[in-house]
């Protein structure tokens, strides 16, 4: 045996063995069990080395534990993915990442960071809960039972529908799929569609479409409202977590195979005035096609800012997110570049590291506009930034991007002033006043620059005029500083110091925010005011200002050269027309057939899209048209969204949602409900489209999912291609037996198959693999990398991973894409973060300070124009009334998101949410508790109007909105606090009934509570969550509740300090009394410092406690 | 650029191959080859031999081109993440015998946001099972409304140089090795929890044999992967080099019934890798390296004016650091 050198490496246990032939002794256990059982020396083998860090053992993919989605390392040990780490090519997880160039052997030993859900993805893919087959309703909805089909009749079933119920006693007729793909002739679809624009836009009446398509009138929901569209809208895909991950497969389903309009995703549960509010505030203007949005998103430049108030987020938790935030802003906090202030009525993670500045639940709005207030009267504002009226001036001014500050306002009419409205020209060009003369202007002119007058007020050409800062001056001036503070709950000294420290450290300052200041009705001109506030100090594109980020590769193709312009490539694609289900992105109320006055009968969303929490009750409504087909895809709605246990009875309803479809992994609070369910894969065991990355990241970036675990799901059989149930399978299988275009043979061009999922996913790795333009281009892999590709992809079977049909999907590219997915995905380097004094990917646009197409459109409810600056409001019901909470409803309900959780998936965590915090509680000030009587550990139930603390998940089953009261001190009083990702009545925490055979749910999924139900329902529609009119966002705060005891409850379990305290709930069991262990430990720290004979405190444990109680299995020898 | 992974972007030598002193992953087993050969001569162990025991140098003449030497060819960069600091100087430290190390760490509670990274990712690294954890974050509030702030604190093993745990175990299982890692054996221990008693930091925990899918549906229905939970949970970990399968082990149960506790993830160090908490840490909180280096980052935070130890005044003389 060799024990030096470089001989195999032995482990220590065989060693072991070997050594205790010769040693002839037993004092160590192992050597004992081996002459006890007569081990042989032939049991001795060759070392069996750490797996992990081999690079044939590694796959780089993407997470999905939330939308972060950060870039991922995982490990594959005995061919089971154990263990994920952050990827070190990608700037999410380690700063700077390793060069690309680097070869994936050098980079095995490098593990970058990863948060502690992401870390427990594993437990998410390995869920035991997770579904295999089609599962086909075998009782009522919601009822638990169900039997298994194969995939093909399951398929079948939906197609072609029928009465596929009556052997559980249910006659009707189930329609299919081809009962809603009836428009299935492309040049009639694009015809009409057209006939519909010209028909919304007045060109052509009612009466000419239904004579011009006389023979096609059958194809509509109704040929009296053409503009409802084809009959194939009756289809319904609502997505949870569907984009960015897989919108671009399940769009090409439900659009260009099947023409349907309705495909939604589930922003407005999320962020989505975010969104939109930055949409528009980046919207750039042409002559040719009016405004289009802009960005979604910017953010500051962390590592370089000096003051950053993280509003109603943070960097520890939730946001975009904290792997990549932490990282940077603790080094620069800790470096002492970096101050930061967080306005958030919960002492977050992120607030115990900065400025805490606990707001009133709500209050974020007056806050942000008494800081606007504040600034424009004291003038701290950059006004040499904003009298930039074009490109030029911002040249000129050193600036990359200007915003719309100085340009005339008509407030009469919300727009702006034309130099053609003037006498200056045409209506191409907008008008400003220089040194008080009106002057027109090209807003991208390059070469003249126009800076213009900031703050007007005046008449030209006898029309009244004002500037767009003119415009929110007067807004934020409608109240005092007073009154704002008062609102806010924040005091005035702390506003005025927040807002000075602002607009102290030039255009090195940023206003991060995300979701908590915008879930409430008037959350756009929240998000618009925050926006506001950023624009107002200059700090577009600075370093250390505010940032786009760096942006992502074209993976669809649409450069100029690259290989697949995948949109392109849908021959026969129909096109889809026709208002959408929810009213969203489907222009005015006012030029539609249904306009008929005001109120509309349920609001429309000209500016926003993907109203989830509306979906499911304006199918039930049948508002603007009922509904055939509702597929849920990763999605719970029932939990998720607000009031949202009111869409249960709706989900149940088999008149309205003729057939319900879901594609989960699971079975959830809300597929529960559906007719069947398919089996869809974990996002470790399959593909996305590309996916960019949050403005955190500065430099570009495009990652993918790519299988890394083996599929759990059953592997079945489509067109004679094996591959296992998942959502992309299922749109392939469906779109083949409909015949419909986009998938099969040549269903992307001549020669070119969609018949596996990587036929279409493999040519977006193939489209960022070639880059952005010629030259763009990354390198070949070498045959050592190909050769690695091959092998790390070994325990796929090849249902999943079939190296001919990969090849064949990508032809010539293939070595370049082997490339891209040896890494994850294309990272540009950080070192090109920065170009001067301004962040590399600049916006270097127009900014619009004054949103204009906001300001031009009506509330269909209340047929008042919306403004085009931040206005302070209240809470409002749909029809506009206010909406009011008695006296004793007297607490703040809001939300938060631990780290270790997402909304709704992360219960089967056993490693992380289970085992951190297996219950969330019911958070107080220990003011409020006082004042309620209330103890620790006391179980509430929470009540508001119209809500009675608990909801029915079947009839006769009821939940109760209830949990253990957890006082602390880091929360506002007059606030209540619960958590997100508990509470869950299913995603296996209820019993399953399959095949006849009973499957036990794990009680400990369910504990805890969801506070969604208690969140109030609009007063005047009485059947959704109060929305916000303009982006359609559902309002998570604003809710008052109250809190009633319904038990004295224990205080078993709980942290013992804060909000969360492991060391209360750590399984330190020892089992000696507490005199004995005081004992003990005082005794052996005098041996450890060398004061007590180590023999001897042993010796003498034993004369005074005896023998130690040994567990099972263990003697001493 | 050239092709990827090409012949020439082979991995670099180290700085100075023939300071190499061998391959690292044998230290412990040179050790305990010669406390079986102890055992055979009959020699017995004086108590606390196990925890002084010096070893001799490491005589391979493996070196650079020996593949079992961790290599660490990522060239250096400007600002290069302290990750990659970290793993350079652990690179350098592993070049030198065993007993001229020194394991240490420093974790900056300003930047540790608790995040629990370290916390889960080490569970999963090491396998873990209910109950048992090694580096717990604690999250502490402090204060009163409105003057109130929070505390984290990551508690890993202490890796004292006066080790409680060891001078109170009956069986000689747990010991402090040359480069001061706090090793148990767990096929010695006999499960008496008489140092997780001892522990002032309550570093030890016990493995109770639960596994984490314990209380999920069992069976095997076609339509649930109620089967495929428990494959990765019997999937072995590699704590100490070795291979532990909780189910399946030459001791069936070994580590169960058994005082588990941190043991800086030696089974990565001896291939170059860092701790999993180290690497995994958002805030980059936690340094990791050689404290008899003085040119390593570890070294250089831990003679920070900010910097304490837990309990200093029980003379344990810990290992770990804290920047306040």
């Amino acid at each position: 045996m060799t024990l030096h050198g470089s001989a195999p490496k032995l482990s220590r246990r065989q060693l072991l063995k070997a050594g205790a032939l010769t040693a002839g002794g037993a004092l160590l256990g192992d050597l004992g069990y081996l002459l006890a059982n007569g081990a042989a020396p032939h049991e001795v083998a060759a070392g069996e080395p750490y797996p992990l860090n081999l690079p044939e053992n590694l796959l780089y993919t993407t997470c999905l534990q939330c939308n972060t989605q950060c870039t991922l390392k995982t490990k594959i040990q005995d061919g089971v993915l154990v263990k994920i780490d952050g990827n070190p090519y990608s700037p999410m997880n380690l700063l700077p990442s390793l060069d690309y160039a680097t070869n994936p052997t050098q980079v095995a030993p490098v593990d970058g960071s990863i948060c502690s859900k992401g870390q427990s993805g594993v437990q998410t893919l390995y869920d035991p809960y997770r579904l295999r087959k089609v599962l086909k309703r075998a009782g009522p909805r919601g009822s638990g039972k169900w039997q298994t089909i194969s995939f093909d009749q399951a398929v079948r079933e939906i197609a072609d529908g029928g009465k596929l119920f009556t052997h559980i006693g249910e006659d009707r007729v189930v329609p299919g799929f081809k009962d809603v793909f009836v428009l299935r002739d492309p040049a009639l679809a694009k015809q009409m569609s057209d006939d519909v624009k010209a028909l919304r836009a007045g060109q052509l009446s009612v009466a000419d479409f239904k004579t011009k398509y006389a023979d096609h009138l059958d194809v509509l929901i109704d040929p009296d409202h053409p503009d409802l569209g084809p009959k194939n809208n009756q289809f319904v895909l609502l997505g949870g977590r569907i984009a960015p991950d897989r919108e671009k497969i399940t769009q090409r389903f439900t659009y260009g195979a099947l023409g349907s309009v309705n495909w939604y995703g589930h922003t407005t549960i999320c962020e989505q005035a975010h969104h939109v509010a930055f949409q528009y505030a980046t919207a750039q203007w042409s002559a040719q096609g009016g405004w289009q949005v802009g960005t979604n998103h910017m953010k500051p430049d962390y590592p370089n800012a000096e003051f950053v108030i993280f509003w109603g987020t943070g960097f520890a938790e939730a946001n975009f997110g904290p792997p990549p935030l932490s990282t940077r802003v603790s080094k620069a906090i800790v470096d002492g570049r970096l101050k930061v202030a967080v306005v958030d009525p919960r002492l977050s993670k992120s607030a115990g590291k900065g400025w805490w500045i606990p707001v009133r639940s709500g209050g974020d709005l007056a806050l942000a506009m008494g800081m606007i207030r504040w600034i424009i009267d004291n003038g701290r504002y950059d006004a040499a930034f904003l009298r930039n009226a074009n490109k030029a001036a911002a040249t000129n001014g050193a600036e990359s991007s200007w915003t719309n500050a100085t340009w005339l306002v008509n407030p009469a009419s919300g727009k702006f002033v034309r130099a053609s409205d003037v006498g200056l020209g045409d209506n191409a060009h907008f008008v400003a006043l220089v040194n008080g003369q009106p002057t027109a202007f090209d807003p991208y002119d390059p070469v003249i620059p126009v800076v213009g007058d900031l703050d007007v007020d005046t008449t030209i050409a006898g029309i009244a005029v004002k500037s767009g800062f003119r415009m929110l001056k007067e807004s934020a001036g409608q109240n005092s500083l007073q009154f704002y503070a008062q609102e806010s709950g924040v005091d005035l000294g702390t506003v005025v110091a927040l807002a000075t420290e602002f607009t102290a450290h030039g255009k090195r300052a940023g206003i991060d925010f995300y979701r908590g200041p915008i879930k409430l009705t008037y959350g756009y001109y929240a998000a618009q005011a925050l926006i506001a506030l950023n624009y107002l100090i200059g700090n577009v594109d600075h370093v250390g200002g505010f940032t786009p980020g760096g942006g992502s590769w074209d993976f669809m193709g649409a450069k100029p050269g690259q290989p697949f312009p995948l949109d392109q490539l849908h021959p026969g694609a129909l096109t889809k027309f026709g208002i959408k289900l929810t009213r969203e992105s489907s222009g005015p109320y006012e030029t539609s057939t249904l306009f008929h006055g005001y109120p509309a009968r349920r609001p429309w969303f000209p500016f926003t899209f993907d109203v989830y929490q509306e979906v499911i009750p304006a199918a039930y409504a049948g508002y603007p048209y009922p509904i055939k087909i509702l597929w849920l895809h990763y999605g719970t709605p029932a939990l998720a969204a607000p009031a949202g246990y009111l869409q249960i009875a709706m989900l149940r309803d088999t008149d309205r949602i003729p057939l319900f479809i879901a594609t989960d992994v699971t079975v959830g609070e809300s597929s529960m409900y559906a007719d069947y369910v398919f089996p869809d894969l974990s996002y470790l065991e399959r593909w996305s489209n590309g996916i960019g990355t949050s403005p955190v990241v500065l430099t570009k970036n495009t990652k993918f999912r790519q299988p890394a675990a083996a599929p759990i799901t059953e592997i079945v059989t489509v067109d004679g291609e094996p591959m296992p149930l998942s959502t992309d399978t299922l749109v392939i299988a469906l779109a083949k037996r409909l015949q419909a275009s986009g998938f099969g043979r040549d269903a992307l061009g001549p020669g070119m198959n969609l018949n596996r999922t990587e036929d279409y996913h493999l040519k977006m790795v193939a489209n960022v693999a070639w880059g952005d333009k010629a030259g763009d281009t990354v390198p070949d892999a070498s045959d050592n990398e190909v050769a690695l590709f091959r092998k790390a992809r070994r325990h796929l079977p090849s249902a999943v991973f079939d190296e001919a049909k990969w090849r064949a999907a990508v032809g010539p590219h293939w070595r370049r894409v082997v490339t891209v997915l040896n890494r994850g995905g294309r990272f540009e380097s950080s070192a090109k973060a920065y170009k001067g004094d301004f962040v590399a990917h600049a916006w270097g646009k127009l900014l619009d300070l004054y949103v204009e197409p906001v300001a031009s459109g009506t509330n269909a409810m209340t047929g008042t124009r919306f403004s085009g600056v931040p206005v302070y409001e209240t809470l409002r019901a749909a029809n506009g009334s206010p909406v009011t909470f008695a006296a004793d409803y007297d607490l703040d309900l809001f939300t938060y998101k631990e780290i270790w959780g997402g909304q709704s998936r992360t219960v089967g965590n056993y490693a992380a949410q289970m085992a951190l915090v297996p219950e969330n509680f019911v958070y107080l000030n220990s003011v409020d508790a006082r004042r309620l009587g209330l103890r620790e550990g006391n179980v509430v139930r929470l009540e508001s109007p119209g809500f009675p603390g608990t909801f029915e998940i079947l009839p006769g089953q009821t939940q109760a909105v209830a949990g253990r009261v957890k006082i602390m001190e880091g929360i506002r009083p007059g606030s209540v606090a619960v958590s997100w990702h508990y509470g869950h009545w299913a995603y296996g925490a209820r019993d399953l009934q399959i095949d006849g055979e009973r499957i036990e749910g794990e009680p400990a999924r369910g504990k805890g509570l969801v506070p969604n139900p208690a969140m109030s329902v609009d007063p005047y529609l009485k059947d959704v969550a109060l929305t916000d009119p303009i982006a359609g966002d559902s309002a998570f705060n604003g809710t008052r509740v109250k809190l009633v005891k319904v038990g004295e409850g224990n205080t078993q379990d709980m942290p013992s300090s804060g909000s969360y305290n492991r060391e209360s709930t750590l399984g330190v069991s020892v089992p000696f009394s507490s005199g004995d262990t005081a004992w003990m430990r005082e005794q052996s720290l005098k041996a450890a410092r060398g004061e007590l004979d180590p023999a001897t405190l042993v010796a003498e444990i034993e004369r005074r406690l005896g023998p130690p109680p040994l567990p099972a299995g263990k003697t001493r020898t | 650029m050239p092709p990827l992974g090409s012949p020439h972007q082979a991995v670099a030598p180290p700085e100075d191959p023939t300071d190499a002193a061998g391959p690292s992953g044998l230290e412990r087993r040179d050790f305990l080859i010669k406390a079986a050969a102890m055992l055979a001569a009959g020699v017995a162990f004086p108590w606390g031999g196990l925890d002084v025991a010096v070893l001799p140098a490491q005589t391979s003449s493996a070196g650079a081109t020996d593949p079992a030497v961790p290599a660490f060819a990522i060239s250096p960069q400007a600002d290069e993440d302290v990750l990659i600091r970290m793993q350079r100087d652990l690179a350098r430290a592993l070049r030198k015998p065993i007993e001229q190390r020194r394991w240490g760490m420093v974790i900056d509670t300003r930047k540790c946001v608790a995040c629990m990274s370290c916390t889960v990712a080490c569970v999963m690294e090491n396998k873990l099972p209910p109950g048992v954890v090694y580096r717990p974050v604690i999250d502490t509030e402090i204060g009163t409304y409105p003057n109130v702030t929070r505390q984290f604190l990551p508690r890993p093993c202490m890796q004292c140089d006066n080790p409680p745990c060891v001078s109170v175990c009956p069986v000689n299982a747990t010991w402090k090795r040359p480069d001061g890692i706090i090793e148990i054996d767990y096929d010695v221990c006999i499960g008496c929890r008489y140092c997780i008693t001892a522990c002032p930091y309550q570093a030890r925990t016990f493995d109770f044999g639960e596994n984490w899918t314990n209380n999920a549906a069992t069976g095997a229905p076609a339509a649930l992967a109620l089967a495929g939970a428990a494959q990765y949970e019997n999937e072995p970990n590699f704590e100490y080099s070795e291979r532990w399968n909780r189910a399946n082990g030459p001791i069936p149960t070994s580590p169960v019934g058994n005082a588990r506790k941190c043991h800086f993830c030696a089974h990565r160090l001896v291939d170059g890798l860092l701790p999993m908490c180290v690497t995994t840490c958002l805030g980059r909180a936690t340094i990791f390296g050689d404290l008899n280096d003085p040119e390593a980052l570890v070294t250089e935070l831990a003679a920070s004016s900010n910097a304490i130890r837990l309990k200093e005044d029980l003379g344990t003389e810990p290992k770990v650091f804290y920047l306040l």
